[in-house]
Protein backbone atom coordinates (compact mmCIF):
# COMPACT_ATOMS: atom_id res chain seq x y z
CA UNK A 1 0.00 0.00 0.00
CA UNK A 2 1.09 3.56 -0.69
CA UNK A 3 0.00 5.64 2.29
CA UNK A 4 -0.53 9.28 1.37
CA UNK A 5 -2.86 10.36 4.17
CA UNK A 6 -0.40 11.63 6.78
CA UNK A 7 -2.32 14.89 7.22
CA UNK A 8 -4.99 12.76 8.92
CA UNK A 9 -2.68 10.37 10.77
CA UNK A 10 0.92 9.48 10.12
CA UNK A 11 0.55 5.73 9.81
CA UNK A 12 4.21 5.27 8.94
CA UNK A 13 6.20 5.69 12.16
CA UNK A 14 9.74 5.11 13.28
CA UNK A 15 10.24 1.63 14.77
CA UNK A 16 11.16 3.22 18.12
CA UNK A 17 7.61 4.48 18.64
CA UNK A 18 6.01 1.03 18.85
CA UNK A 19 8.97 -0.25 20.90
CA UNK A 20 8.60 2.56 23.44
CA UNK A 21 4.88 1.92 23.72
CA UNK A 22 5.36 -1.79 24.21
CA UNK A 23 7.97 -1.12 26.90
CA UNK A 24 5.62 1.31 28.64
CA UNK A 25 2.81 -1.22 28.64
CA UNK A 26 5.03 -3.82 30.24
CA UNK A 27 6.81 -1.67 32.83
CA UNK A 28 4.92 1.54 33.61
CA UNK A 29 1.90 2.37 35.74
CA UNK A 30 0.46 5.88 36.25
CA UNK A 31 2.32 9.07 37.13
CA UNK A 32 1.23 10.67 40.37
CA UNK A 33 -0.56 7.55 41.55
CA UNK A 34 2.11 6.07 43.77
CA UNK A 35 5.71 6.17 44.81
CA UNK A 36 6.50 2.67 43.57
CA UNK A 37 8.84 1.97 40.69
CA UNK A 38 6.26 1.43 37.91
CA UNK A 39 4.53 4.70 38.87
CA UNK A 40 7.80 6.62 39.06
CA UNK A 41 8.95 5.18 35.71
CA UNK A 42 5.72 6.46 34.18
CA UNK A 43 6.20 9.83 35.87
CA UNK A 44 9.73 10.03 34.53
CA UNK A 45 8.55 9.28 30.97
CA UNK A 46 5.82 11.92 31.17
CA UNK A 47 8.23 14.51 32.51
CA UNK A 48 10.90 13.76 29.91
CA UNK A 49 8.25 14.14 27.23
CA UNK A 50 7.12 17.51 28.68
CA UNK A 51 10.75 18.68 28.87
CA UNK A 52 11.47 17.61 25.29
CA UNK A 53 8.32 19.28 23.94
CA UNK A 54 8.82 22.48 25.96
CA UNK A 55 12.30 22.79 24.52
CA UNK A 56 11.25 21.89 20.97
CA UNK A 57 8.36 24.39 20.88
CA UNK A 58 9.94 27.04 23.10
CA UNK A 59 7.23 26.80 25.76
CA UNK A 60 7.99 28.55 29.07
CA UNK A 61 8.56 25.37 31.14
CA UNK A 62 7.71 21.64 31.24
CA UNK A 63 4.56 22.30 33.30
CA UNK A 64 3.21 24.45 30.47
CA UNK A 65 3.02 21.31 28.32
CA UNK A 66 -0.36 19.66 28.90
CA UNK A 67 -1.16 16.21 27.53
CA UNK A 68 -4.47 15.95 25.71
CA UNK A 69 -6.24 13.29 23.67
CA UNK A 70 -5.69 15.17 20.43
CA UNK A 71 -5.51 18.72 19.07
CA UNK A 72 -9.30 19.07 19.22
CA UNK A 73 -9.23 18.43 22.96
CA UNK A 74 -6.57 21.12 23.40
CA UNK A 75 -8.46 23.63 21.28
CA UNK A 76 -11.61 23.03 23.33
CA UNK A 77 -9.69 23.83 26.53
CA UNK A 78 -8.13 26.95 25.00
CA UNK A 79 -11.39 28.30 23.61
CA UNK A 80 -13.39 27.50 26.77
CA UNK A 81 -10.80 29.46 28.73
CA UNK A 82 -10.86 32.54 26.52
CA UNK A 83 -14.31 32.77 24.97
CA UNK A 84 -17.78 33.44 26.36
CA UNK A 85 -21.16 33.60 24.65
CA UNK A 86 -21.42 36.52 22.27
CA UNK A 87 -17.67 37.22 22.14
CA UNK A 88 -16.28 38.13 18.75
CA UNK A 89 -13.50 35.76 17.71
CA UNK A 90 -11.42 36.33 14.59
CA UNK A 91 -10.48 33.18 12.69
CA UNK A 92 -8.85 32.46 9.35
CA UNK A 93 -10.80 31.17 6.37
CA UNK A 94 -8.95 27.86 6.70
CA UNK A 95 -10.02 26.63 10.14
CA UNK A 96 -10.94 23.04 10.87
CA UNK A 97 -14.17 22.03 12.61
CA UNK A 98 -11.94 21.52 15.67
CA UNK A 99 -12.02 25.31 15.93
CA UNK A 100 -15.36 26.29 14.41
CA UNK A 101 -17.51 23.74 16.24
CA UNK A 102 -16.25 24.61 19.75
CA UNK A 103 -16.78 28.30 18.93
CA UNK A 104 -20.31 27.52 17.75
CA UNK A 105 -20.96 25.50 20.91
CA UNK A 106 -19.69 28.38 23.06
CA UNK A 107 -22.03 30.79 21.28
CA UNK A 108 -19.18 32.93 19.97
CA UNK A 109 -19.58 35.30 17.09
CA UNK A 110 -17.02 34.12 14.54
CA UNK A 111 -15.54 36.80 12.35
CA UNK A 112 -13.79 35.12 9.42
CA UNK A 113 -10.71 36.82 7.99
CA UNK A 114 -11.31 35.57 4.46
CA UNK A 115 -8.42 35.45 2.00
CA UNK A 116 -7.73 33.60 -1.26
CA UNK A 117 -5.72 30.37 -1.01
CA UNK A 118 -1.95 30.87 -0.68
CA UNK A 119 -2.25 34.67 -0.43
CA UNK A 120 -0.38 35.45 2.79
CA UNK A 121 -0.49 39.20 2.33
CA UNK A 122 -4.26 39.17 1.89
CA UNK A 123 -4.63 36.93 4.96
CA UNK A 124 -2.56 39.31 7.06
CA UNK A 125 -4.55 42.31 5.87
CA UNK A 126 -7.85 40.55 6.63
CA UNK A 127 -6.66 39.88 10.20
CA UNK A 128 -5.42 43.43 10.61
CA UNK A 129 -8.87 44.80 9.72
CA UNK A 130 -10.74 42.55 12.13
CA UNK A 131 -8.51 42.29 15.21
CA UNK A 132 -9.26 45.59 16.99
CA UNK A 133 -11.77 44.91 19.75
CA UNK A 134 -11.85 41.14 19.22
CA UNK A 135 -11.95 38.85 22.26
CA UNK A 136 -9.65 36.27 20.76
CA UNK A 137 -7.95 35.21 17.54
CA UNK A 138 -7.50 31.66 16.26
CA UNK A 139 -5.42 30.68 13.28
CA UNK A 140 -4.25 27.40 11.86
CA UNK A 141 -0.57 27.36 10.96
CA UNK A 142 -1.19 25.20 7.88
CA UNK A 143 -4.47 24.44 6.12
CA UNK A 144 -5.21 20.72 6.40
CA UNK A 145 -6.95 20.85 3.01
CA UNK A 146 -4.52 22.82 0.86
CA UNK A 147 -1.26 22.79 2.79
CA UNK A 148 -1.32 26.59 2.62
CA UNK A 149 1.03 28.05 5.24
CA UNK A 150 -0.59 30.99 7.02
CA UNK A 151 1.50 33.91 8.31
CA UNK A 152 1.00 33.00 11.97
CA UNK A 153 4.08 34.81 13.25
CA UNK A 154 2.95 38.06 11.67
CA UNK A 155 -0.63 37.50 12.88
CA UNK A 156 0.79 36.90 16.36
CA UNK A 157 2.53 40.28 16.09
CA UNK A 158 -0.76 41.95 15.21
CA UNK A 159 -2.50 40.21 18.12
CA UNK A 160 0.17 41.56 20.47
CA UNK A 161 -0.29 45.06 19.00
CA UNK A 162 -4.07 44.97 19.56
CA UNK A 163 -3.94 43.07 22.87
CA UNK A 164 -5.90 40.09 21.53
CA UNK A 165 -5.10 36.62 22.94
CA UNK A 166 -3.85 34.36 20.17
CA UNK A 167 -4.53 30.63 19.76
CA UNK A 168 -2.58 28.63 17.18
CA UNK A 169 -3.72 25.32 15.74
CA UNK A 170 -0.46 23.59 14.88
CA UNK A 171 -2.11 20.34 13.81
CA UNK A 172 -0.45 20.28 10.40
CA UNK A 173 2.80 22.01 11.28
CA UNK A 174 4.08 20.46 14.53
CA UNK A 175 6.96 18.21 13.56
CA UNK A 176 7.21 19.69 10.07
CA UNK A 177 7.64 23.47 10.36
CA UNK A 178 9.12 25.51 13.15
CA UNK A 179 6.52 26.16 15.86
CA UNK A 180 7.99 28.63 18.35
CA UNK A 181 5.51 29.51 21.07
CA UNK A 182 7.61 32.43 22.29
CA UNK A 183 7.93 33.99 18.87
CA UNK A 184 4.24 33.39 18.11
CA UNK A 185 3.29 35.22 21.30
CA UNK A 186 0.45 32.72 21.57
CA UNK A 187 -1.64 32.14 24.67
CA UNK A 188 -2.21 28.54 23.57
CA UNK A 189 -0.79 26.26 20.88
CA UNK A 190 -2.65 23.01 20.24
CA UNK A 191 -1.29 20.04 18.32
CA UNK A 192 -1.90 16.33 17.85
CA UNK A 193 0.72 13.75 18.72
CA UNK A 194 -0.25 11.41 15.89
CA UNK A 195 0.59 13.49 12.83
CA UNK A 196 3.94 15.21 12.28
CA UNK A 197 5.26 14.27 15.73
CA UNK A 198 4.86 10.62 14.70
CA UNK A 199 3.32 9.49 17.99
CA UNK A 200 0.28 7.25 18.31
CA UNK A 201 -3.38 8.17 17.94
CA UNK A 202 -4.96 9.35 21.18
CA UNK A 203 -2.13 11.73 22.02
CA UNK A 204 -2.07 15.50 21.78
CA UNK A 205 -0.44 18.49 23.39
CA UNK A 206 -1.67 21.88 24.52
CA UNK A 207 1.02 24.45 25.21
CA UNK A 208 -0.34 26.97 27.71
CA UNK A 209 1.24 30.32 28.48
CA UNK A 210 -0.70 30.75 31.72
CA UNK A 211 -3.71 29.45 33.57
CA UNK A 212 -6.50 27.65 31.77
CA UNK A 213 -10.00 26.52 32.61
CA UNK A 214 -10.44 22.77 33.03
CA UNK A 215 -13.18 21.23 30.90
CA UNK A 216 -13.00 18.01 32.86
CA UNK A 217 -12.59 17.41 36.61
CA UNK A 218 -11.32 14.38 38.46
CA UNK A 219 -8.34 12.77 40.12
CA UNK A 220 -4.90 14.20 39.54
CA UNK A 221 -2.87 12.42 42.20
CA UNK A 222 -2.42 15.75 43.97
CA UNK A 223 -4.33 17.82 46.57
CA UNK A 224 -6.80 14.96 46.95
CA UNK A 225 -8.75 16.55 49.81
CA UNK A 226 -9.46 19.61 47.74
CA UNK A 227 -12.70 19.24 45.79
CA UNK A 228 -11.69 21.97 43.36
CA UNK A 229 -9.29 21.07 40.61
CA UNK A 230 -5.69 22.06 41.45
CA UNK A 231 -4.89 25.41 39.89
CA UNK A 232 -1.35 24.60 38.86
CA UNK A 233 -0.48 23.33 35.41
CA UNK A 234 -0.42 20.65 34.17
CA UNK A 235 -2.57 19.04 36.89
CA UNK A 236 -5.39 21.57 36.38
CA UNK A 237 -6.02 20.19 32.89
CA UNK A 238 -5.08 16.54 33.27
CA UNK A 239 -7.84 14.83 35.26
CA UNK A 240 -7.80 11.05 35.14
CA UNK A 241 -5.21 8.46 34.25
CA UNK A 242 -2.65 9.42 31.62
CA UNK A 243 -2.15 7.58 28.36
CA UNK A 244 1.37 6.55 29.30
CA UNK A 245 2.02 4.14 26.40
CA UNK A 246 0.86 6.97 24.12
CA UNK A 247 3.11 9.51 25.83
CA UNK A 248 6.06 7.11 25.59
CA UNK A 249 5.37 6.75 21.87
CA UNK A 250 5.01 10.50 21.47
CA UNK A 251 8.37 11.02 23.18
CA UNK A 252 10.02 8.51 20.84
CA UNK A 253 8.39 10.12 17.79
CA UNK A 254 9.41 13.62 18.85
CA UNK A 255 12.98 12.52 19.42
CA UNK A 256 13.08 10.98 15.95
CA UNK A 257 11.79 14.22 14.43
CA UNK A 258 14.38 16.28 16.29
CA UNK A 259 17.19 13.94 15.21
CA UNK A 260 16.08 14.06 11.58
CA UNK A 261 15.61 17.84 11.75
CA UNK A 262 12.65 19.97 10.71
CA UNK A 263 14.43 21.37 7.71
CA UNK A 264 15.12 17.93 6.25
CA UNK A 265 11.56 16.75 6.90
CA UNK A 266 10.01 19.86 5.42
CA UNK A 267 12.28 19.72 2.37
CA UNK A 268 11.47 16.04 1.77
CA UNK A 269 7.71 16.48 2.06
CA UNK A 270 7.70 19.59 -0.13
CA UNK A 271 9.77 17.78 -2.75
CA UNK A 272 7.20 14.97 -2.85
CA UNK A 273 4.36 17.48 -3.14
CA UNK A 274 6.20 19.26 -5.97
CA UNK A 275 6.83 15.94 -7.71
CA UNK A 276 3.15 15.01 -7.49
CA UNK A 277 2.15 18.42 -8.83
CA UNK A 278 4.63 18.12 -11.70
CA UNK A 279 3.33 14.68 -12.64
CA UNK A 280 -0.27 15.86 -12.62
CA UNK A 281 0.28 19.24 -14.25
CA UNK A 282 -1.48 19.67 -17.57
CA UNK A 283 -3.93 16.81 -17.02
CA UNK A 284 -7.13 18.43 -18.31
CA UNK A 285 -9.41 16.25 -16.15
CA UNK A 286 -7.86 17.60 -12.95
CA UNK A 287 -7.67 20.90 -11.12
CA UNK A 288 -4.66 21.23 -8.81
CA UNK A 289 -4.39 23.55 -5.82
CA UNK A 290 -0.77 24.61 -5.91
CA UNK A 291 0.96 27.73 -4.71
CA UNK A 292 3.27 29.59 -7.06
CA UNK A 293 5.67 29.95 -4.15
CA UNK A 294 6.87 26.57 -2.86
CA UNK A 295 7.45 28.01 0.63
CA UNK A 296 3.77 28.86 0.98
CA UNK A 297 2.66 25.23 0.77
CA UNK A 298 3.65 22.31 2.97
CA UNK A 299 3.62 18.64 1.94
CA UNK A 300 -0.09 18.55 1.14
CA UNK A 301 -1.67 18.64 -2.32
CA UNK A 302 -5.39 18.82 -3.03
CA UNK A 303 -6.79 18.00 -6.44
CA UNK A 304 -10.28 18.04 -7.91
CA UNK A 305 -11.48 15.67 -10.60
CA UNK A 306 -13.47 17.59 -13.17
CA UNK A 307 -15.31 14.46 -14.40
CA UNK A 308 -15.12 12.18 -11.36
CA UNK A 309 -16.16 13.11 -7.81
CA UNK A 310 -13.54 13.21 -5.08
CA UNK A 311 -15.04 10.32 -3.11
CA UNK A 312 -15.21 8.20 -6.25
CA UNK A 313 -11.60 8.98 -7.10
CA UNK A 314 -10.34 8.25 -3.59
CA UNK A 315 -12.26 4.97 -3.49
CA UNK A 316 -10.79 3.92 -6.84
CA UNK A 317 -7.30 4.82 -5.65
CA UNK A 318 -7.92 2.90 -2.41
CA UNK A 319 -8.92 -0.21 -4.39
CA UNK A 320 -5.59 0.08 -6.21
CA UNK A 321 -3.59 0.39 -3.00
CA UNK A 322 -3.23 4.16 -2.62
CA UNK A 323 -4.60 5.59 0.65
CA UNK A 324 -5.76 9.21 0.38
CA UNK A 325 -8.57 11.26 1.87
CA UNK A 326 -11.46 12.77 -0.04
CA UNK A 327 -14.35 15.10 0.73
CA UNK A 328 -14.36 18.13 2.99
CA UNK A 329 -11.65 16.95 5.42
CA UNK A 330 -13.68 18.27 8.42
CA UNK A 331 -12.89 21.77 7.16
CA UNK A 332 -15.87 23.15 5.21
CA UNK A 333 -14.66 26.70 5.79
CA UNK A 334 -11.43 25.89 3.98
CA UNK A 335 -13.35 24.44 1.06
CA UNK A 336 -15.51 27.58 0.92
CA UNK A 337 -12.30 29.61 0.69
CA UNK A 338 -10.99 27.35 -2.08
CA UNK A 339 -14.31 27.21 -3.95
CA UNK A 340 -14.53 23.43 -3.50
CA UNK A 341 -17.38 23.17 -1.01
CA UNK A 342 -19.46 21.20 -3.52
CA UNK A 343 -17.76 17.83 -3.69
CA UNK A 344 -14.53 18.69 -1.93
CA UNK A 345 -11.12 17.51 -3.09
CA UNK A 346 -8.84 14.50 -3.03
CA UNK A 347 -5.95 15.21 -0.71
CA UNK A 348 -2.49 13.71 -0.99
CA UNK A 349 -0.36 14.26 2.10
CA UNK A 350 3.18 13.09 2.51
CA UNK A 351 5.39 11.87 5.33
CA UNK A 352 9.13 11.52 5.94
CA UNK A 353 8.78 7.84 5.00
CA UNK A 354 7.20 8.25 1.56
CA UNK A 355 9.46 7.93 -1.47
CA UNK A 356 9.51 9.65 -4.87
CA UNK A 357 8.78 6.25 -6.44
CA UNK A 358 5.56 5.90 -4.46
CA UNK A 359 4.48 9.39 -5.43
CA UNK A 360 5.18 8.74 -9.11
CA UNK A 361 3.16 5.50 -9.02
CA UNK A 362 0.22 7.23 -7.28
CA UNK A 363 0.29 10.03 -9.86
CA UNK A 364 0.25 7.57 -12.76
CA UNK A 365 -2.66 5.68 -11.24
CA UNK A 366 -4.63 8.88 -10.77
CA UNK A 367 -3.98 9.94 -14.35
CA UNK A 368 -5.20 6.57 -15.66
CA UNK A 369 -8.32 6.79 -13.49
CA UNK A 370 -9.36 10.27 -14.58
CA UNK A 371 -8.73 9.38 -18.21
CA UNK A 372 -11.02 6.38 -17.84
CA UNK A 373 -8.33 3.76 -18.42
CA UNK B 1 16.84 13.24 54.12
CA UNK B 2 15.48 16.77 54.12
CA UNK B 3 12.35 17.61 52.21
CA UNK B 4 11.43 20.28 49.72
CA UNK B 5 7.67 20.27 49.20
CA UNK B 6 6.42 20.92 45.66
CA UNK B 7 3.13 22.06 44.14
CA UNK B 8 2.74 18.97 42.04
CA UNK B 9 4.56 15.95 40.70
CA UNK B 10 5.69 17.93 37.64
CA UNK B 11 7.15 20.72 39.79
CA UNK B 12 8.93 18.10 41.91
CA UNK B 13 10.37 16.59 38.75
CA UNK B 14 11.43 19.99 37.49
CA UNK B 15 13.13 20.68 40.83
CA UNK B 16 14.85 17.32 40.80
CA UNK B 17 16.01 17.86 37.24
CA UNK B 18 17.48 21.30 38.10
CA UNK B 19 19.23 19.86 41.17
CA UNK B 20 20.67 16.89 39.29
CA UNK B 21 22.00 19.27 36.64
CA UNK B 22 23.75 21.18 39.42
CA UNK B 23 25.29 17.95 40.72
CA UNK B 24 22.97 17.56 43.72
CA UNK B 25 21.40 14.16 44.14
CA UNK B 26 17.66 14.60 44.51
CA UNK B 27 14.86 12.07 44.71
CA UNK B 28 11.25 12.72 43.75
CA UNK B 29 8.97 11.04 46.28
CA UNK B 30 5.45 11.06 47.65
CA UNK B 31 5.32 13.61 50.44
CA UNK B 32 4.93 12.23 53.97
CA UNK B 33 1.24 12.29 54.87
CA UNK B 34 1.68 14.56 57.90
CA UNK B 35 3.15 17.28 55.68
CA UNK B 36 0.37 17.42 53.09
CA UNK B 37 -2.56 19.38 54.43
CA UNK B 38 -4.52 18.98 51.17
CA UNK B 39 -3.77 15.29 50.74
CA UNK B 40 -1.45 13.60 48.22
CA UNK B 41 1.56 15.67 47.37
CA UNK B 42 5.05 15.32 46.06
CA UNK B 43 8.39 16.43 47.33
CA UNK B 44 12.07 16.27 46.56
CA UNK B 45 14.38 14.66 49.07
CA UNK B 46 17.96 15.87 49.37
CA UNK B 47 20.74 15.16 51.80
CA UNK B 48 20.92 17.58 54.77
CA UNK B 49 24.48 18.36 53.71
CA UNK B 50 23.32 19.81 50.35
CA UNK B 51 20.02 21.29 51.57
CA UNK B 52 21.04 24.95 51.50
CA UNK B 53 22.85 24.53 48.19
CA UNK B 54 19.70 22.92 46.78
CA UNK B 55 17.47 25.82 47.83
CA UNK B 56 19.91 28.23 46.21
CA UNK B 57 19.94 26.22 42.96
CA UNK B 58 16.12 26.21 42.79
CA UNK B 59 15.96 29.95 43.47
CA UNK B 60 18.47 30.71 40.74
CA UNK B 61 16.73 28.35 38.28
CA UNK B 62 13.35 29.97 39.00
CA UNK B 63 11.78 26.70 40.12
CA UNK B 64 9.08 27.38 42.70
CA UNK B 65 8.84 25.18 45.75
CA UNK B 66 6.72 24.83 48.86
CA UNK B 67 7.58 24.45 52.53
CA UNK B 68 10.94 23.07 53.66
CA UNK B 69 11.44 20.38 56.28
CA UNK B 70 14.42 18.99 58.11
CA UNK B 71 14.32 15.36 59.16
CA UNK B 72 15.08 14.89 62.85
CA UNK B 73 16.39 11.71 64.43
CA UNK B 74 13.45 9.37 64.85
CA UNK B 75 11.91 10.42 61.54
CA UNK B 76 10.11 13.57 62.75
CA UNK B 77 10.03 16.54 60.39
CA UNK B 78 10.62 20.11 61.50
CA UNK B 79 9.76 23.01 59.23
CA UNK B 80 12.63 25.35 58.48
CA UNK B 81 12.69 28.77 56.91
CA UNK B 82 14.72 29.60 53.84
Amino acid sequence: MIYLDSAATSLLKPREVAEAMERAMRTMASPGRGGHRPAMLAADTAFRCREELAQFFNAPAPENVVFTMNATHGLNIALSTLVERGDRVVISGYEHNAVTRPLHMLGAQTDVAHSPPFDRAAALEAFRERLPGARCCVCTHVSNVLGAVLPVYEIGGLCAEYGVPFVVDASQSAGVLEVDMGRLGAEFVAMPGHKGLLGPQGTGVLLCRGDAKPIMAGGTGSESRNQNMPQTLPDALEAGTHNIPGIAGLLAGTRWVRRRGLEAIERHERRLKDLMAERLAGVPELELFVSDESGEQSGVLSVRGLRMGSEELAAALGERGVAVRAGLHCAPLSHMSAGTIEGGTVRFSFSPFNTPGEVARAAELLKKLVRGR
Amino acid sequence: MNIIMCRSLTYAQRASSALERAGITAMVARAPQELTNRGCGYCVKVSPRRFLDAIGVLRRAGVPHGRLFREEPGGRYVEVGE
